[in-house]
């Protein structure tokens, strides 16, 4: 199949790179503080915040370049590969350990989280299962049944780190592929029911989980301990008022909120840029979801389709599930906002994902 | 390509922008709520858990005399505070300040343990003990200044000054009525601090300076309070009595000039006394005047013309009411007397006449006019409302033994007050014991003007009875107050004390109320002395305590 030559989606390209710049000031904002604490050093965040988002275009020009009928031969090399990775990083001494969940490997100063991998491999291994098998796609057995295998064999893996988030994100976007690709409504509802039922007995399972929840629900119950992170996190959106205290300015990053930098970046940036700025990031993610879902419409196959469809999804569900929380519209589950939140393999693989969207748009049917 | 799967592809993608669209709505719609309508309490919120407030004591107002004495006056003295959060090692810094402060050391560590912004560590330290803490120089520790309330005449005029709490709150006397514009406004200094207990740069960080409470200059006259004072101390050695009181007051303003009372108490230090020794006597303790209750009762007589002072009289020593005999003091009886001689010579069965011919209604009619049967409204304390018998269940019996100061229970500042309508033209006037109230620069905050409660006798009556009371001193009860070149009234008075069983024997309250110069008085004393030993005749022992005063007082208040 040869592709037909064109120019990528620069709505997509400048959305992602205001995001991204976005997210270079303020990861600087808000880490700045607690880096001075914790390492000396206010610019520690910054710098490697750089280097990953210079790391991360290059992902992307990378992908960019690349025809993406490419990630369908190589979809299921590339599962396995993650397999391999989400197994070695619960391996005791394998896995490093932070705040509680082993979620890295690598050593040095390098470390990824396959975690993050598997997120892109998910997609692409989704979009090359559907492609392929769309005409079995309305058979619940043949069709969704083996999708759903691959996805609890991940889901587990990482849910095992454990990492809820993540695991929870993937299957949301496997779950909308499913929609899009054409699987019955009443065999996603079903299967809704049954996701239910799951995280119902997740949350009996870990104590942990039902705090948060009721944290969710009234954070000022027990301000001090599970509530606290979510009250400090409304107390600095909530300051920010309309026009921000000013860029820098946050107080909350004082040491108040926890790892400001990370998945609570979203209300340090509420706090210092105000609704102007929330509204402005909740504008450019809708211009990256409009434009997405455009490039999987005119996508010039169905493995275009779902696969544009997959990138977006995967992203959208991540920022929109982060702002969820951080504002205290969900449970607390921890999951960083795309583009924003300092993280270093999570960036590369969300750009390497945009590349490829990026190449999709450059052969759209006219 | 398969075209409709295509097609459901593109269906289901436009669902799903919906959804997008629709989630997205839902969190601008959160965050409209989060950073518009609840920013404020949200951001007010979040200040509150960085702000720290160290509480600065505004200095109290003082308290003066009317010509401007210091009776009451703030002095510094310095507290020892922390702020938990800011203190590096617990452990050092307890036992430091173990050492220096003299305290227990395991206690001061829970103290330092707790969750809190702020804390009290000692106060009101002394000189040594505060240099000490500053130099050891802990953090989280600090010093602030804090008033201490200091009396500088020691037991001088303590029931109407009152005293103060350990937080220079007003607890008793004026220190109390008036707290509201001594104590000031409390200041604080504001710091902001991140969650580790530092100081947040570029922070809020604010010095709110007290506001110095007002100074109150009182209606006492210091002269002539130390002249009473002393006479009182001299009395209660005198007769071992076990209390007393007198009252300086100007009749024609309602201006408490001196008031004292014995047992009394050093401010300074309060708390070494019994309670029993803070109450104001002179206000809070009703009694059965006697005699000096005549005074108002003549007033009545004369106001009402049911008796002139030329009408004769003839006391054969005791008068019949309701089958119940009423002797008069004097053996015998006085025989026959005008009714000014009734009073010179304070003649029960007279007053009993008198009274029986005023009747109950017209009687009442005089003692509501001057104010008994409530309170006169003093800025003090504890004021007593005394105990009168209902004019509806009144017996003749009743209102003969009123009419000589039975049957009835007043305050000596209910009493001196009526004293002061009968005597000033007949005006009744309340009691005032401040003056004005300034702030710090010296500007009135606020005055006490007169304040006039009505008419209640004509100047005619008021003159008539001023010579009566002039007679008295000049021939009858009261000759032991008269003073050789000076124009004198008053009238004694000698009261059995009413327990729970009746009269008690053996005990009584000698009084005498008395004012200079006669025709036109500028002062008005009232002494009573509770309960003395020996001879208990009020004109032969208040009235001579009246005259000491009188003799210091008149050649003070003449210039
Ligand atoms: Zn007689």
């Amino acid at each position: 199949m040869a592709s037909r030559p064109g120019s990528p989606d620069y709505i997509i390209f400048y959305s992602v790179l205001a995001l991204l710049g976005l997210g270079i000031v303020m990861v600087y904002s808000a880490s700045a503080v607690s880096a001075n604490v914790n390492f000396n050093d206010s610019y520690y965040f910054l710098k490697r915040q750089i280097i990953w988002a210079v790391l991360g275009l290059l992902a992307m020009i990378f992908t960019m370049n690349i025809d993406y009928h490419l990630w369908r031969k190589l979809a299921k090399p590339i599962i396995l590969i993650t397999i391999v990775l989400l197994i070695l990083v619960l391996i005791p001494g394998m896995g490093k350990v932070v705040n509680g969940a082993r979620r890295w490997l690598g050593s040095g100063s390098l470390y990824i989280q396959p975690s993050e991998v598997a997120k892109l491999s998910m997609v692409l291994f989704t979009a090359y299962y559907l492609a392929n098998y769309q005409n079995k796609i309305q058979s619940f057995v043949k069709g969704v049944v083996p999708l759903l295998g691959m996805l609890a064999v991940i889901f587990g893996l990482i849910l095992k780190e454990p990492d809820l988030g993540t695991a929870l994100s993937i299957a949301g976007t496997v779950f909308v592929l499913l929609f899009i690709a054409g699987a019955r409504v009443w065999h996603l509802g079903s299967l809704t029911a049954v996701g239910v039922v799951g995280i119902i007995l997740a949350i009996l399972a870990e104590p942990y989980r039902l705090k948060r929840l009721i944290a969710f629900n009234d954070p000022w119950a027990d301000p001090l301990d599970t509530g606290y992170h979510i009250i400090q996190s409304l107390y600095a959106i909530g300051s920010g008022g309309i026009f921000g205290v000013g860029l820098g300015r946050s107080r909350e990053k004082f040491l108040y909120l926890p790892e400001p930098h990370t998945d609570f970046i979203f209300s340090i940036l509420g706090e210092e840029l105000g609704l102007i700025g929330t509204t402005t990031i909740l504008v450019l993610f809708f211009l990256f979801a409009w434009r997405g879902f455009k490039i999987s419409m005119s996508a010039s196959d169905v493995y275009g389709s779902v696969l544009a469809s997959g990138i977006t999804t995967m992203i959208l569900v991540q920022a929109l599930m982060n702002i969820a929380v951080v504002t205290a519209s969900m449970p607390v589950t921890g999951i960083p906002l795309p583009f924003l939140s300092f993280g270093g393999s999570a960036l590369i693989f969300t750009m390497a994902g945009v590349g490829i969207l990026l190449n999709i748009s450059k052969n759209v049917n006219s | 390509m398969a075209s409709t799967s295509h097609v459901t592809i593109r269906k289901r993608l436009a669902v799903v922008l919906i959804i997008v669209i629709l989630i997205m709505g839902a969190l601008s719609c959160r965050l409209g709520y989060l950073q518009l309508y609840q920013s404020h309490w949200l951001s007010e919120n979040a200040i509150d858990q960085r702000i720290r407030n160290i509480p600065v004591e505004a200095r109290r107002g003082n308290i003066y005399d009317r010509k401007g004495q210091k009776l009451a006056v703030s002095i510094s003295i310095e507290s020892v505070y922390a702020i938990p959060a800011e203190i590096r090692d617990v452990e050092t810094t307890a036992a430091n300040l173990a050492a220096i402060l003299d305290l227990d050391k395991n206690k001061l560590l829970d103290k330092l343990k707790k969750r809190q912004a702020f804390t009290w560590i000692a106060r009101k330290v002394t000189t040594e003990q505060a240099e000490g803490v500053r130099k050891v120089d802990l953090a989280g520790i600090g010093l602030t200044e804090e008033g201490e309330r200091y009396y500088p005449q020691d037991n001088v005029a303590a029931h109407v000054l009152g005293f103060t709490g350990l937080d220079s709150q007003g607890l008793d006397g004026v220190e109390l009525t008036f707290d509201q514009y001594l104590r000031g406004n409390k200041g604080s200094i504001v710091i902001e601090y991140d969650a580790k207990g530092r100081e947040i740069p570029y922070a809020v960080h604010r010095y709110l300076a007290p506001e110095v409470g007002n100074d109150v200059y009182l209606t006492l006259d210091i002269v002539i309070q130390q002249i009473v004072e002393r006479e009182l101390d001299k009395v209660m050695q005198e007769t071992k009595a076990k209390g007393a009181s007198i009252i300086a007051m100007d009749p024609y303003t309602g201006e408490i000039l001196a008031l004292a009372n014995r047992p009394d108490y050093n401010p300074n230090h309060f708390a070494e006394y019994e309670p029993k020794n803070w109450r104001n006597a002179a206000i809070s303790n009703a009694f059965e005047p006697g005699s000096t209750f005549k005074i108002l009762t003549t007033t009545a007589a004369l106001g009402e013309k049911i008796v002139s002072l030329n009408e004769r009289f003839f006391d054969s020593g005791a008068i019949e009411v309701q089958g119940r005999t009423i002797h008069c003091w004097k053996h015998g009886g006085h025989g026959s007397e005008t009714f000014k001689e009734v009073v010179e010579n304070s003649c029960n069965t007279g007053f009993v006449t008198v009274g029986l011919r005023l009747g109950a209604e017209n009687f009442y009619k005089y003692l509501h006019a001057f104010g008994l049967g409530e309170t006169t409204g003093i800025d003090l304390p504890g004021e007593a409302k005394g105990i009168m018998i209902k004019e509806s269940k009144v017996t003749p019996i009743n209102l003969a033994t009123m009419a000589m100061g039975q049957s009835i229970a007043v305050t000596p500042i209910q009493l001196i007050d009526a004293v002061c309508a009968v005597i000033n033209g007949g005006e009744h006037i309340k009691p005032q014991i401040v003056r004005e109230i300034k702030n710090k620069d010296g500007a009135m905050v606020k005055s006490f003007a007169k304040e006039g409660l009505g008419q209640v006798i004509s100047n005619e009556v008021s003159v008539e009875v001023k010579e009566v009371l002039e007679s008295v001193v000049a021939n009858g009860t009261g000759k032991n107050a008269a003073i050789e070149g000076y124009r004198i009234g008053g009238k004694t008075g000698t009261a059995q004390k009413v327990g729970a069983g009746g009269y008690m024997p053996g005990k009584y309250i000698a009084s005498f109320i008395g004012f200079a110069p006669a025709d036109k008085p500028q002062i008005v004393f009232l002494v009573a002395i509770d309960e003395p030993e020996g001879i208990y005749y009020g004109g032969q022992i208040a009235a001579p305590v009246f005259k000491n005063v009188m003799q210091d007082v008149l050649p003070y208040i003449k210039n």
